[in-house]
């Protein structure tokens, strides 16, 4: 029961959340200055005439209610200069926008753990160890080096000089042009998982549970994964949440460098040309999808640990 | 044994799914080349940016076109590109009224749009009546103001679009009416914002018309494929009356970014681009990638009236100026420093260069002013902007003062920021803070005038210095710096009433010298524009109109 309240709730809030979002994203975009019309050569009268076209000479709180209202009838409105008349849901959904920045998202996600916590385990199984001390360093270098200097590197290296990568991923329509993005993307969460795993499998190691199980002949393996892993994962579960909004802000830089047509690029290029709908519709969608992925890793940990109260105070 | 069959068998099919990405069809030439990010539309009327009246002039062909003039035009005499000029395109003859506001012309036979359907006078008459349509709120609906018969009217909302000066006399005539002699008309008819269009498939699709499979066009190519934000494909058209030249298929990549274009050249994914990294310019160059073609362009510096308004130090920081280093060390693409406002390029009614003709104005006033000082040369220069400055001072002028330089962001433009912000102050003691902003809210500090100096560039739109000219009369909304000058103003509308010729001519240069002058500099013209472009050395016969428009339509592969 506790589960279903907490799950009902946390709906509850994440909707005022999303209402929030869109009326600070609503009048923070309209204080910026700048039109979506102005061009090196538009005059006002064009501006004037472009603004009357799309409603845009409205008061703010007028415009917002209407969008508001549109919004809930499932219509975000047309891009007012990206794609000029194109409807926002049909850019994001149809265009397949949303989709190649899922499947780039969860891919780099997915390989980020798969391979991120086996390498902490390694890391703390051999503690001390040459292996140890040289994955320490791999993953450490990993966090120090941003993303685009991993891209720039990895394309001028496989896909310029030996030419055995593409350039241009594209709409990633062939397994090669997942790798170098996935990489790019999923380099840094790796080794933070990495490190994360290991310092956590460490404290759990040496936790008097562990040393009862050894007392009590356990296997080393069965100890590991089945009695340590499972609580050091409670700070790599918690890491999951903010590693989501990370991955895709990290998109904003992947998605450019290497040519992919999705939501990051997108989300820049609809904010420096103030193209409203667009900023809203994308700043909606983000936000929904991290408010999404709070929610799980928040019931994922009460699958971990039971014990964990997440509705009464002072657990 | 087993194992290593299998072995193969998965290396086989990992290369299989690798290839396709590099797997190229012999026999088909699939020119590849990237110009810019997603344009906002296809639609030829709608669109104002040089990417978007590119494509429009391959889908599209109107009245006029740019064909090849036999000309190469690397500044470095290599022939990767031709020079276009204007030419007959779906217009066959034009005859013009002894009055020369009429103009009648008559279309060529078997011309017809990719469904096969004639080319008719009527698809040029819904074209530009669209486009003047306030409701259409098109960017290019200026263009034909003062122009064509009931233009401004139309665009100020006091005449119906019918009523344009534009009439389909049959299939195969079109009568266009003129308010005044216009020597740019013909140019004009090229223009890619004024190429017909096709009432039934507008009105049929709305919005989605521009859509592969929707959009009908008359060009050299059809649009097959448009995945946004990645890529625009176009193949040549059947019913073209042009015949089979240029390549198979123009596939046109969709990036702002320049380290991407520039690896996907070199990875030879592009056989062109033309967005440079300014650092990579040099070892382009050297490689023999990189070439540079005139650009008929003028970047220049508003100083604003409102917050300079003692015309002294104008002058004075216009003279500080060291353009020969700016274009040899700042920006270092083969710029030329400019000489007034007028770009190089345009033509006189005479067809001769207007900066050949009438040379460097921006100095021409102050030398009669001021004979001592030797203007040829930069020394001479900076000794008169530094008397200009003490004459400014001596009725008053606070020298403490910081002058606000704004720009948008840009490595290039900070880097001509600091250079002239380093003069202004080495020659004048003048104080400059640098104020950069993305190109939204730059132009918004544009338009409120916030600033001392502030940078532009202004592509002509066509071959008539009127369209540099007309932006610093009083009231226009490009002069931002506010500057009013009824003499100058006069001038420029005595010009616009006369048709082409030579007194046309020297009215509009009496007006350019007149801004350089007493109680003048709004603005400091820095350097023509070159556009820089690399292009894969099996590539010929690509083409270049001055304007800014690549073409492609008659290029080969060797």
């Amino acid at each position: 029961m506790d589960m279903i309240a907490y799950v009902l709730k946390r709906i509850g809030v994440s909707i005022m959340t999303l209402l929030l979002v869109a009326a600070i994203t609503f009048f923070l975009m309209n204080a910026i200055p700048g039109s979506p019309f102005m061009t090196e050569k538009s005059t006002p009268e064009q501006i004037a005439l472009a603004n009357a076209k799309y409603g845009l000479d409205k008061p703010l709180i007028v415009q917002f209610g209407n969008y508001i209202k549109n919004y809930l009838h499932g219509d975000m409105g047309v891009s007012l200069k990206m794609q000029e008349g194109t409807s926002v849901s049909k850019i994001l959904f149809s265009q397949g926008k949303f989709t190649l920045s899922i499947k780039l998202g969860l891919l780099a996600l997915l390989v980020a753990v798969l391979i991120g916590v086996p390498v902490g385990v390694l890391q703390a199984y051999y503690r001390g160890g040459w292996l140890d001390n040289f994955l320490r360093v791999l993953t450490t270098l990993g966090i120090a080096m941003p993303s685009f200097v991993v891209a720039t590197l990895m394309l001028f290296g496989f896909a310029v000089s030996m030419k055995i990568l593409p350039v241009q991923s594209n709409s990633l329509t062939t397994p090669a042009a997942y790798v170098m993005p996935v990489i790019t993307l999923a380099l840094s969460p790796f080794c933070r998982i990495a490190k994360l795993t290991r310092t956590s499998m460490l404290d759990s190691i040496s936790q008097d549970y562990i040393r009862t199980a050894r007392a009590k002949g356990l296997k080393t393996k069965i100890i590991l994964f089945k009695h340590a892993l499972r609580n050091s994962l409670i700070p790599v579960i918690t890491y999951l949440g903010p590693l989501t909004a990370g991955i895709i802000t990290g998109a904003l830089v992947v998605e450019q460098i290497f040519h992919i047509p999705g939501l990051g690029d997108y989300f820049v290029s609809s904010i420096l040309n103030r193209d409203y709908p667009v900023i809203m519709g994308t700043t909606m969608l983000l936000a929904a999808l991290i408010i999404f992925m709070n929610l799980i890793v928040d019931i994922a940990y009460k699958i971990v640990d039971p014990r964990i109260n997440i509705i009464k105070k002072g657990n | 044994m087993k194992k290593a069959a299998t072995m193969l068998l998965a290396l086989g099919m990992a290369v299989a799914c690798i290839s396709p990405a590099f797997a190229e069809d012999a026999e088909e030439f699939n020119l590849r080349a990237c110009i810019a990010s997603e344009p906002e539309t296809l639609d030829p009327n709608l669109e104002s940016s040089v990417d978007g009246a590119t494509y429009a002039m391959h889908l599209f062909e109107g009245l006029m076109k740019y064909s090849p003039n036999g000309e190469s035009i690397a500044l470095d005499g290599g022939d990767s590109m031709d020079l276009l000029m204007p030419d007959y395109g779906q217009a066959e003859s034009y005859e013009v009224s002894e009055d020369g506001l009429t103009y009648t012309f008559t279309l060529r036979d078997g011309i017809v749009w990719s469904d096969g359907q004639p080319v008719t006078a009527a698809d040029f008459e819904y074209s530009w009546k669209r486009i003047v349509d306030p409701a259409n709120a098109a960017d290019y609906g200026y263009i034909l103001n003062g122009v064509v018969t009931n233009a401004t009217a139309i665009q100020n909302g006091e005449a119906e679009p019918d009523t344009l000066g534009i009439k389909a006399i049959d299939d195969k005539t079109l009568e266009i009416t003129l308010e005044a002699e216009c020597p740019y008309f013909i140019g004009l008819c090229g223009f890619a914002a004024l190429m017909p269009l096709r009432q039934d498939v507008i009105e049929e699709y709305g919005t989605e018309w521009t859509n592969p499979g929707n959009m009908i066009g008359n060009g050299p190519y059809v649009l097959t494929d448009w995945v946004h934000d990645s890529y625009i494909e176009m193949t040549r058209s059947e019913t073209f009356y042009g015949g089979d030249a240029g390549p198979d298929k123009i596939t046109w990549y969709l990036s702002d970014s320049q380290t991407s274009m520039l690896a996907s050249y070199q990875g030879d994914e592009y056989d062109f681009f033309d967005d440079l990294p300014t650092d990579q310019i040099e070892t382009l160059t050297a490689s023999g990638d990189a070439h540079a073609a005139p650009q008929v362009g003028t970047y220049y510096l508003y100083l604003s009236a409102k917050n300079i308004p003692d015309w002294r130090v104008r002058a004075a920081i216009s003279l500080a100026i060291d353009r020969e280093n700016i274009t040899d060390n700042v920006t270092q693409g083969g710029q030329v420093p400019a000489t007034g406002i007028v770009a190089k390029g345009i033509s006189t009614s005479a067809g001769e260069d207007w900066t050949e003709v009438y040379g460097d104005v921006t100095t021409k006033a102050l030398a009669e002013m001021y004979p001592d000082y030797d203007l040829e040369t930069y020394s001479g220069r900076c000794e008169l902007a530094q008397k200009l400055l003490e004459d400014a001072v001596a009725d008053g002028y606070d020298t403490t003062a910081t002058i606000n330089y704004e720009f948008n962001t840009s490595e290039s433009h900070k880097a001509i920021a600091e250079a002239i912000q380093s003069d202004v102050s080495d020659v004048l003691g003048l104080e400059i803070s640098l104020n950069n902003s993305e190109w939204q809210t730059y132009t918004n500090n544009l338009a409120e005038d916030t600033f001392g100096l502030a940078r532009l560039g202004w592509i002509a739109d066509y071959d008539d210095p009127i369209t540099y000219i007309e932006l610093f009369t009083n009231g226009n909304s490009y002069n931002y710096g506010e500057w009013v000058s009824d003499e100058f103003t006069d001038l420029v509308n005595q010009a616009k009433a006369l048709p082409g010729g030579e007194e046309r001519d020297a009215l509009l240069a009496q007006a350019e010298e007149l801004m350089f002058g007493e109680n003048g500099y709004p603005v400091a013209p820095l350097y023509f524009y070159v556009q820089q472009y690399c292009i894969k050395s099996n590539i010929k016969h690509a083409g270049w109109t001055p304007l800014g428009y690549f073409v492609f339509s008659n290029a080969t592969k060797e």
